[in-house]
C-alpha cells in the first residue's frame, strides 16, 4: 500500500469528532422530544387516550313527569328500543334476517346495508342506528336470536308520552330533536345531536326544571373483533372517576285539572273550533286551558308523517293555533261590564240612569243598531238584554280613554303573563291611537269601542282573568298554571304562591252593580243566557257576539264561507253567581249567537265542575286532610 | 491459527459493544412480547421468531467478526453486485404484498434484499474510500463514480416503493461518504442543485397524498382518523400517555386496545414509551446514543480506513433508524416507514443489524496493526 494506514485514519479524526457532536445532538433532540411529549404535554395525550379505551357512553336522564291538580299523569316517558349495529363485529350473512326482525322495508334495508357496508377503518366499530323504537315483537325477537347476531345491540331510551293525547295539548307543548339552531344556541347546556327538547307550550317553558342532567359512565372500549379483547383491562391502568349519575328531572303538578278538561272536551262536541279557560277566581289558577281542535303531541314526538302535516296545515279550524292565549277577538258584548264599570266610576251613569231604546241610533249620517227595540232601559237591562243604544249613549257622553283605562284596569290590552307559549296582548284602543291611525278622531270609534267590537281585541284567556277580578272583588291575578315542582321521590321543592297583578281601582259597590246584573243575564227571564240557567248552580257571566272582519273574503267554496262569515259566539262569566269560585270563558268560533252557541257549553262544565268533579276533589281533600296528589 | 483466535477473542473483545447489544437487543424482545400480546394467532409468537432470528443473527456476528475484515474489503464489490442483483430480482421473483415489491420468498421465509443493501452499499463505498489515494480533496468528477454506486440500489428501491428503506439506505451511504475531504466549491454545488432537486420534485414530481403525508405530521390539530394521520396521532398519544413511568408493562392500552398500528414493525416504540414511560423511553435512546457513539469511537481507533468507514457506517446505521423511528413516532418526523432496531420484528432486519454490529466488533478486535 501506498499510504500507511494509521496516517490515513488521523485524517479522519477530525471527521468523526463532528460526527460525535451531530450524534450528540440528535439524541437529545430525541429525548428533548419525548420529554416535551411525555412529561409537558402528557395531560393531553392522557385525555385521549383514556378516552380511546374508557369510552364514555351518556346515561340519560328522565325526564320529570307532568302530572294534573290531582295527581293524574299528563306527560310521562316511556322506554323506546332502538337497535343498533356495529359493522365490525355484525355478520353480514346475517343481514337478511336482522332486517327481517325488523320489520324493515326495501328502501330502508338498502340503506342500512349501504351504511354497513360503507364503515371503514376504526368507523367499523361505532354504531349504527338501525332502527329506533321497535315494537315488542321485534324487540322478543332481537332478544331471543341475540346469541346468533353478533354486533346487534338493543338500548333502552326513554321517550316522551302524552296519556291524555290531545288534551291540553297547546298548553303541555311537545318535545323534538334539538336542530342545528338549537345546538348553537344553548351551547352552555350541553345537548347532544338526536336529543329531544321541548319544543313548545309547558315543554319548552319548563324545560331546564323537567329536563335533568344527563350522566355517563366509562365504558371499555377497543379495535376489533371480541376474541381481540384486551387481556388487561384499561381500568387498572387508568385511575379517575368512573361514573357520574344522571340527575332526573323534576317533576311538575299542575294547577289544572283533567277531568275538567275532559268535561269541556265533552261540551264543545260538535262544535268545531273554539277554546275554553276556566280559571279559579281566588288564586288565578288555570283549571282548565282548552283550544280546539289540536293535535295529539304523541304523533308530533317522532316527526309527523308528511301525509298528517299536511292535514294539520289545510285544516280550517287552525288546530295549530292556540286559541286561548295566541288569537285574539273581537270581545263583543263580553266588554259592555268594562264599559259600564267606566262610565260608574266617572259618575256619568248610575243604576238609575235610563235610555230609550227603538232598535236605532244615529249618529252622524251612520245608523247604528240594536239587535231589539228594548225600549227605556237602565244599566241593568242593558247588561241582561245586551242593549247596544245603552252603550252608544255612555260612549258619547264619556272620552273612549277612560273605557280604555278601565279595561286596561282589567289586564286587557296587556299580555297576562302565563309563561307558556306566545302570548297575544291584545289591543285596547285610544283616542291618540285613532288620530295617529286614522288622521282625526270620530265618535262612532268610541261606539264600537264600548261595545267590543272596531280595533278592541282580547284573548280568552285575558277575558277569563279579568271576569276573575270582576267576580273576586276587583283582584287581577296573573294567570297561574304551574302549582308547584316536586323531586322525583314527590318531595316537594318549590311550591308557587298566586301572584298578584293589581287590585282594580274601582269602587266594590260599583262592581257589584255590575255584577248583580252579570247574574241577571242568566237568571232573568229576559236574559240572553237565560237558557243557560241551572237548578244546581247560579251562574252570572255575559254573552258576546262578535262581528267578524269582513275583508277579503276567499272565493270558492260556499259553505266555508257562510261559516267563516258567522259571529264568534262568546260567553264569560262566573259561578256561583252569589259566591264566586271560578271564573269560565268559552269562545265558539263562528259559533253564532253568544246566547245560544257558548252559553250551554258553559252550563255543561259548570254543572259537571260542581256536581260531580269539585265535589270528589273536596271528599278526598277531607280524607286525606290535603288534596291529593297521586292516584 | 485456532490458538491467535482464541488469544484475540479473550484479549480485544469489545465487551461494551457485546454488553449494550445484549441489553438493547433483550429490551427489544420483552417489548415485541408486550406488542403483540394483544395480537391473536400467530402475530403473538412473534417474539419467538424473534429470539430465533437473533440466535441465528448472533451465530453469523460471530462469523462476521472473527474473519479478518480485509476479507470483506476484498470481497465488497461482489457483494454490492450481489445485493444489486437480488434488488433486481425482486421484481421478477418477488412477492407482490399489498401493491409493494420488497420480498423474495425462499421457504417460508421472506427475504427482503433491501436490508443487506444498507451493508453492501456502505462496505462498497468504504472500499471505495480505502482505495482512494488522493491527497487533494475531491472534486465533483471524484463523486461520480461513489455517486454511482449509491444511485442505483436507490432507485431500485425507490421503485419497490420503500421510501423508508432508501432513505436510511441513501443517508448511511452520504454518511460514510461525508469522511472524505471535499473541495469547498464542489460541496456548494452538491447542496445547491440538491435544494433545487428536492424543490422541482416537491413541485412536480409528488401526488398529492404524498405531500400530504409528509407535512400533516406538521399539524398538531390534525385529526385524519384514515391511514397515516391516524396511526400518527394514535403514537403521539401512546408515547404522551406514558408520563413519567408509563402505565406498566403489559398494560399500554393504546396497543392492548388496538388503537396502535403495526406493533411489531413500525410502531413498537409508542408501546415501549406508553408502557415504561419518559424513564423507560430516554432509557432506549440513551443505549443506542452509546452505541453509536462507541461505534465512533471505534472508527477513530481503526486500523485502516476500511475500518473506519466501515464503523462510521454500521453507527450511522443505528443512528438514523433511531431518529427517524422515534421522530415518527413522537410526531416530529413524517411517518417514512422507518423500524427501531432490534425493537422491530425482521428476519431480514435483525440479521442486518448483527451483521453490522459483528463487523464493528471486527473493527474494534482488529485496532492494532499486526
Amino acid at each position: 500500500m501506498e499510504l500507511t494506514p494509521k496516517a490515513a485514519v488521523t485524517e479522519f479524526r477530525e471527521r468523526i469528532r463532528w460526527m460525535s457532536v451531530v450524534v450528540v445532538l440528535g439524541m437529545v433532540a430525541l429525548v428533548t422530544r419525548l420529554f416535551i411529549v411525555q412529561i409537558v404535554q402528557s395531560t393531553q395525550w392522557t385525555r385521549i387516550a383514556e378516552d380511546n379505551v374508557l369510552r364514555r357512553v351518556d346515561l340519560p336522564t328522565t325526564r320529570g313527569i307532568i302530572r294534573d291538580a290531582r295527581g293524574r299523569v299528563i306527560a310521562t316517558n316511556r322506554p323506546s328500543y332502538n337497535v343498533y349495529v356495529i359493522p365490525g363485529r355484525f355478520r353480514t350473512e346475517n343481514f337478511g334476517r336482522l332486517a327481517e326482525y325488523l320489520g324493515l322495508g326495501r328502501d330502508e334495508r338498502d340503506r342500512l346495508e349501504n351504511r354497513i357496508r360503507g364503515a371503514e377503518g376504526p368507523r367499523r366499530y361505532h354504531q349504527i342506528l338501525a332502527r329506533a323504537d321497535i315494537g315488542r315483537e321485534a324487540l322478543a325477537l332481537i332478544e331471543t336470536h341475540r346469541a346468533d347476531l353478533p354486533g346487534v345491540q338493543v338500548f333502552a331510551v326513554p321517550v316522551r308520552q302524552y296519556p291524555f293525547g290531545e288534551l291540553a295539548s297547546h298548553a303541555i307543548g311537545f318535545l323534538n330533536e334539538v336542530n342545528a339552531d338549537d345546538l348553537a344556541e344553548y351551547q352552555d347546556r350541553d345537548y347532544r345531536p338526536g336529543e329531544r327538547i321541548g319544543r313548545s307550550g309547558l315543554e319548552r317553558a319548563w324545560e331546564s326544571i323537567l329536563r335533568g342532567r344527563r350522566g355517563w359512565v366509562r365504558q371499555e372500549h377497543y379495535i376489533g373483533s371480541a376474541a381481540a379483547a384486551p387481556r388487561n383491562s384499561a381500568s387498572e391502568s387508568i385511575g379517575g372517576a368512573r361514573r357520574l349519575e344522571p340527575v332526573p328531572g323534576r317533576d311538575l303538578v299542575l294547577s289544572l285539572d283533567m277531568e275538567l278538561m275532559r268535561s269541556v272536551d265533552r261540551a264543545f262536541r260538535g262544535r268545531p273550533s273554539g277554546s275554553a279557560v276556566v280559571v279559579d277566581v281566588r288564586t288565578g289558577r288555570v283549571l282548565a286551558l282548552y283550544s280546539h281542535p289540536s293535535i295529539d303531541p304523541n304523533l308530533l314526538i317522532t316527526g309527523i308523517p308528511p301525509a298528517l302535516a299536511r292535514e294539520i296545515d289545510d285544516n280550517p279550524y287552525r288546530p295549530r293555533i292556540d286559541k286561548t292565549i295566541y288569537e285574539s277577538y273581537y270581545p263583543g258584548s263580553t266588554f259592555k261590564p268594562f264599559a259600564a264599570l267606566a262610565g260608574l266610576e266617572a259618575e256619568v251613569i248610575d243604576e238609575r240612569t235610563q235610555v230609550s231604546c227603538n232598535g236605532r241610533h244615529e249618529l252622524g249620517r251612520r245608523v247604528w243598531k240594536c239587535q231589539h227595540n228594548h225600549g227605556i232601559v237602565n244599566l241593568r237591562r242593558a247588561l241582561v238584554e245586551s242593549c247596544n243604544i245603552y252603550f252608544y249613549t255612555l260612549a258619547e257622553t264619556i272620552s273612549m280613554d277612560l273605557i280604555a283605562r278601565m279595561a286596561n284596569e282589567f289586564g286587557l290590552g296587556h299580555r297576562t303573563g302565563i309563561g307558556i307559549n306566545q302570548e297575544t296582548p291584545g289591543f285596547i284602543p285610544t283616542r291618540a291611537w285613532y288620530v295617529q291611525n286614522f288622521g282625526q278622531f270620530r265618535t262612532g270609534f268610541s261606539l264600537n269601542m264600548a261595545i267590543g267590537q272596531g280595533n278592541t281585541r282580547a284573548t280568552v284567556l285575558q277575558m277569563a282573568m279579568a271576569y276573575a277580578a270582576l267576580a273576586n272583588g276587583g283582584t287581577l291575578f296573573v294567570p297561574q298554571i304551574v302549582e308547584r315542582v316536586e323531586g322525583p321521590d314527590g318531595d316537594v321543592i318549590q311550591t308557587f304562591s298566586p301572584t298578584l297583578r293589581r287590585h282594580v281601582n274601582t269602587s266594590a259597590a260599583n262592581l257589584t252593580r255590575v255584577t248583580t246584573a252579570l247574574a241577571g243575564v242568566v237568571a232573568d227571564r229576559a236574559g240572553t243566557a237565560h237558557n243557560a240557567m241551572l237548578s244546581e248552580v247560579t251562574i252570572a257571566g255575559k254573552t258576546g257576539t262578535a262581528q267578524v272582519a269582513h275583508l277579503g273574503l276567499p272565493a270558492g267554496d260556499p259553505r266555508r264561507n257562510w261559516y267563516e262569515n258567522r259571529d264568534h259566539a262568546w260567553f264569560a262569566g262566573f259561578a256561583p253567581a252569589d259566591d264566586p269560585q271560578i271564573a269560565i270563558v268559552v269562545l265558539v268560533e263562528h259559533g253564532g249567537s253568544g246566547g245560544h252557541e257558548a252559553a250551554p257549553v258553559v252550563s255543561a262544565i259548570v254543572r259537571d265542575w260542581f256536581t260531580r268533579i269539585r265535589p270528589g276533589i273536596t271528599a278526598a281533600a277531607a280524607d286525606a286532610g290535603a288534596p291529593a296528589r297521586r292516584p | 491459527m485456532a490458538r491467535t483466535l482464541d488469544y484475540r477473542l479473550r484479549d480485544q473483545f469489545d465487551w461494551p459493544l457485546f454488553l449494550v447489544v445484549s441489553t438493547v437487543a433483550t429490551l427489544g424482545v420483552v417489548n415485541l412480547y408486550s406488542a403483540t400480546s394483544a395480537q391473536i394467532g400467530a402475530r403473538s409468537e412473534l417474539y419467538i421468531q424473534q429470539i430465533y432470528w437473533l440466535a441465528l443473527g448472533g451465530a453469523t456476528a460471530v462469523i462476521v467478526a472473527s474473519i479478518d475484515y480485509k476479507v470483506f474489503e476484498r470481497y465488497a464489490y461482489a457483494a454490492y453486485a450481489a445485493s444489486i442483483t437480488s434488488l433486481v430480482a425482486v421484481f421478477i421473483l418477488g412477492n407482490d404484498i399489498r401493491g409493494v415489491h420488497r420480498w423474495i420468498k425462499i421457504g417460508s421465509f421472506l427475504f427482503q434484499p433491501s436490508e443487506f443493501v444498507k451493508l453492501s452499499l456502505m462496505l462498497a463505498v468504504a472500499r471505495y474510500i480505502h482505495r482512494d489515494n488522493r491527497s487533494e480533496r475531491w472534486k465533483l468528477r471524484d463523486l461520480l463514480i461513489p455517486g454511482a454506486l449509491i444511485g442505483l440500489p436507490l432507485g431500485l428501491i425507490m421503485a419497490q416503493p420503500d421510501l423508508g428503506t432508501a432513505l436510511i439506505v441513501g443517508l448511511v451511504a452520504v454518511s460514510v461518504l461525508s469522511l472524505v475531504r471535499i473541495e469547498r466549491r464542489t460541496l456548494y454545488t452538491i447542496l445547491g442543485s440538491g435544494t433545487v432537486g428536492a424543490w422541482l420534485l416537491w413541485s412536480f414530481g409528488m401526488k398529492a397524498y404524498q405531500k400530504e403525508r409528509l407535512t400533516s405530521f406538521l399539524d398538531s390539530t390534525s385529526r385524519d382518523v384514515q391511514g397515516a394521520g391516524w396511526q400518527a396521532h394514535q403514537s403521539i398519544v401512546a408515547v404522551g400517555s406514558g408520563r413519567f413511568t408509563g402505565q406498566g408493562f403489559m398494560r399500554g392500552t393504546q396497543n392492548q386496545h388496538h388503537f396502535l398500528p403495526d406493533t411489531h414493525t413500525d410502531f413498537p416504540f409508542p408501546v415501549w414509551a406508553q408502557e415504561q414511560g419518559f424513564l423507560g423511553a430516554s432509557l432506549v435512546v440513551l443505549l443506542f446514543s452509546f452505541l453509536v457513539l462507541w461505534g465512533l469511537r471505534i472508527a477513530s481507533t481503526a486500523r485502516d480506513r476500511f475500518g473506519t468507514a466501515v464503523a462510521v457506517g454500521v453507527s450511522a446505521l443505528f443512528f438514523w433508524h433511531v431518529i427517524f423511528n422515534v421522530g415518527m413516532v413522537t410526531r416530529a418526523l413524517p411517518v417514512v416507514g422507518v423500524t427501531l432496531p432490534f425493537f422491530s420484528y425482521g428476519g431480514s432486519s435483525v440479521l442486518t443489524i448483527l451483521i453490522g454490529v459483528g463487523l464493528l466488533m471486527n473493527v474494534s478486535m482488529r485496532r492494532q496493526a499486526w
